[in-house]
């Protein structure tokens, strides 16, 4: 039998990867797996308590919401618009960050100087401030938040890597394939990115964690999805009118979040452990 | 050698200000990408086009950008931070009356952080090589999973809904009168000697100063604790080993002493963080302070308010970040040297 490299054998890894999975998979069949239509409002059942619950009913297994729509599919169905956003907007950061810290890491001097300044001014922002205004001027709509993610968090791919990019780039068969007669292009590509793939791949399932957490905060105040696409932030928002009813309500969205968030951090952790990749706490808030 | 701390402080200050400069262009620009009309929402509904013209020609808003950056940065200069166009008073005012809030929030957070950041970096550092560690390990990536708000909206179910022990609205019970001396509550009550107004703030805090607390803690456990291992390779660990310390001792004033300058350099940049997460814990427990006001400010597009609100988040990032940079150089006399 083929012997699987280290990574694939972490705990932490497989355990991050099979709740990715589940979630994809409930994101992919969301149709076939929702119990009931997640927009249908059924206005004499409202805040239904969960199935087990006295008072609950088999037909909505996690009860209603206030305009009593179940709240099982809706989360079912939420989990695509914040793995949509997990994975466009944080390769968009990926890309952005990682192309700027290759130019800076490897080119030094003034373009070095500049990217730094840049991502100086990203980070007096806290990251939330950034996002909402930022989408104060783009508008809502989940194009943007996917925009707004990408223009706030390129930060946190393009100053851990520009790091790995400059100890990569004084290596001796970094050198070698200049003296070989390599273009600058050809170098960086070849030689100098696939260095950093470890650190970035451990990056990006962090990020991805980050980007459902800003969406879930941007659908919370109403600027993500409209009303007719279910999304976990705005659940948690219409739940909180309600809390002393139906507490729970509140709960399974904030669960939901915690699940593929806890699921993107342990793989990016097991990731980190296995692939060593050079990482300090600073980058994980 | 005090001469010299006092120099890389003040060039530490001297590289903020362009910082700041252009974090004030990128708020400005963003802001005016918007698609609404600021002059149409500053007039009542039923005005004519004509009046809505007129105001922008007031506004200032028919010239072109930079130019009106410009008088924007001048007024900010002279402490005109403009007018809301949707409480239409002054922005300055309505930024004076939450920033204490919000700065008094962050700091109890920040202390509750840092104080279960080290409890727990010691607790995951004395247990090193057990399956115990293993499983504090993944139980800070856990705790690191639910975002500040959602710890926010959790701590307010169990301990206000739920169990009714702490109040979760507001920062003052409605009945209690509330003493304005510095804006800072908590300083306020003391001053004017209402113990009973300050022990009601106090609990009015506890929650949502917790919920920021908490999910500050994990990083500064983690780095608390690989500083602690990285320290305990040194000799002088060793050495202390063999004049016969005890271990608790050893920890203490020999470990923790030296693996301390990179955690704190490391709650300087939660702290920085914490500023940001106060706005939606601000907004789970209708906190008065700042994030309130830019919510609800961008709720109403009122731009004024946005991009001073914006502008002082950034200025308080900015003062931390020089604080602990401050504090590290008055701390690491290695640095000091240079």
């Amino acid at each position: 039998m083929m012997r699987l490299p280290p990574w694939a054998r972490s705990g932490r890894v497989i355990l991050g990867l099979s709740l990715v999975l589940i979630v994809v998979l409930c994101a992919l069949f969301a149709p076939w797996l929702a119990p009931n239509d997640p927009n249908r409002q059924d206005l004499l059942g409202t805040l239904m308590p969960p199935a087990w619950a006295p008072g609950g009913s088999a037909s909505w297994p996690l009860g209603t919401d206030s305009l009593g729509r179940c709240i099982l599919s809706r989360l079912i169905y939420g989990a695509r618009v914040a793995l949509t956003v997990a994975v466009i907007a944080s390769t968009g950061a990926m890309v952005l960050g990682a192309l700027l810290a290759y130019a800076a890491g490897y080119l030094g001097g003034w373009v070095d100087w500049l990217i730094g300044r840049i991502v100086d001014i990203w980070l007096s922002f806290p990251p939330v401030i950034l996002a909402l205004i930022l989408m104060v001027g783009l508008g809502s709509g989940i194009q943007n938040v996917i925009l707004a993610i990408i223009l706030v968090d390129w930060t946190r791919f393009c100053r851990v890597l520009r790091a790995e990019v400059m100890v990569v780039s004084q290596r001796d068969y970094v050198a070698a394939a200049r003296l070989l007669g390599f273009s600058h292009m050809r170098t960086v590509i070849r030689e100098v990115a696939p260095a950093t793939f470890p650190l970035l791949i451990t990056l990006l399932a962090l990020e991805m964690g980050i980007a459902v957490v800003v969406e879930a905060i941007l659908s919370f105040v109403g600027m993500s999805v409209g009303s007719d696409t279910p999304a976990w932030g705005q659940m948690i928002a219409d739940a909180r009118q309600t809390v002393y009813q139906a507490p729970w309500n509140v709960i399974f969205p904030v669960g939901a979040i915690f699940v593929v968030v806890f699921a993107f951090n342990i793989l990016g952790d097991g990731l980190r452990r296995t692939l060593d990749a050079r990482l300090t706490q600073t980058e994980r808030s | 050698m005090t001469a010299t701390i006092a120099k890389l402080v003040m060039r530490r200050f001297l590289v903020a200000i362009p910082t700041l400069l252009f974090v004030s262009i990128l708020l400005f620009v963003v802001l005016r990408i918007l698609p609404v009309d600021p002059a149409a929402m500053s007039v009542p509904p039923n005005a004519t086009l004509a009046e809505i013209e007129r105001m922008r020609e007031q506004m200032g808003l028919h010239l072109p950008i930079p130019q009106q950056y410009l008088i924007w940065l001048g007024d900010l200069l002279r402490g005109d931070f403009g007018t809301s166009t949707h409480f239409r008073t002054g922005v300055a005012g309505l930024v004076a009356t939450t920033l204490p809030a919000t700065i008094e929030l962050a700091v109890m957070g920040m202390i509750l952080g840092g104080g279960l950041g080290l409890c727990g970096g010691l607790l995951i550092f004395y247990f090193r090589d057990t399956r115990t560690e293993a499983a504090l390990d993944v139980g800070t990536i856990a705790v690191l999973s639910l975002p500040d708000f959602l710890w926010a909206l959790f701590l307010m179910l169990v301990f206000g809904v739920v169990w009714q022990i702490l109040p979760f609205t507001g920062r003052l019970s409605p009945d209690l009168d509330r003493p304005v001396v510095t804006g800072f509550l908590l300083l306020d009550t003391l001053i004017t000697g209402q113990p009973k107004t300050f022990v009601n703030a106090l609990y009015h805090m506890i929650l949502p100063a917790m919920a920021l607390g908490i999910s500050a803690a994990p990083p500064i456990i983690r780095v608390l604790r690989s500083s602690l291992l990285d320290t305990y390779q040194e000799d002088f660990i060793h050495q202390a080993r063999l004049r016969g310390l005890s271990e608790r001792r050893i920890l203490l004033r020999h470990g923790l002493k030296n693996a301390i300058l990179p955690t704190l350099s490391l709650m300087g940049v939660q702290f920085g963080f914490l500023f940001g997460g106060t706005l939606l814990v601000e907004i789970i427990f209708s906190y008065p302070g700042m994030g309130n006001l830019m919510v609800d400010a961008i709720r109403n597009t009122d731009l004024p308010i946005i991009q001073t609100v914006g502008l002082t988040y950034c200025v308080m990032v900015l003062l931390v970040s020089i604080t602990v940079d401050s504090l590290y150089l008055i701390l690491n006399p290695k640095l000091r040297a240079r």
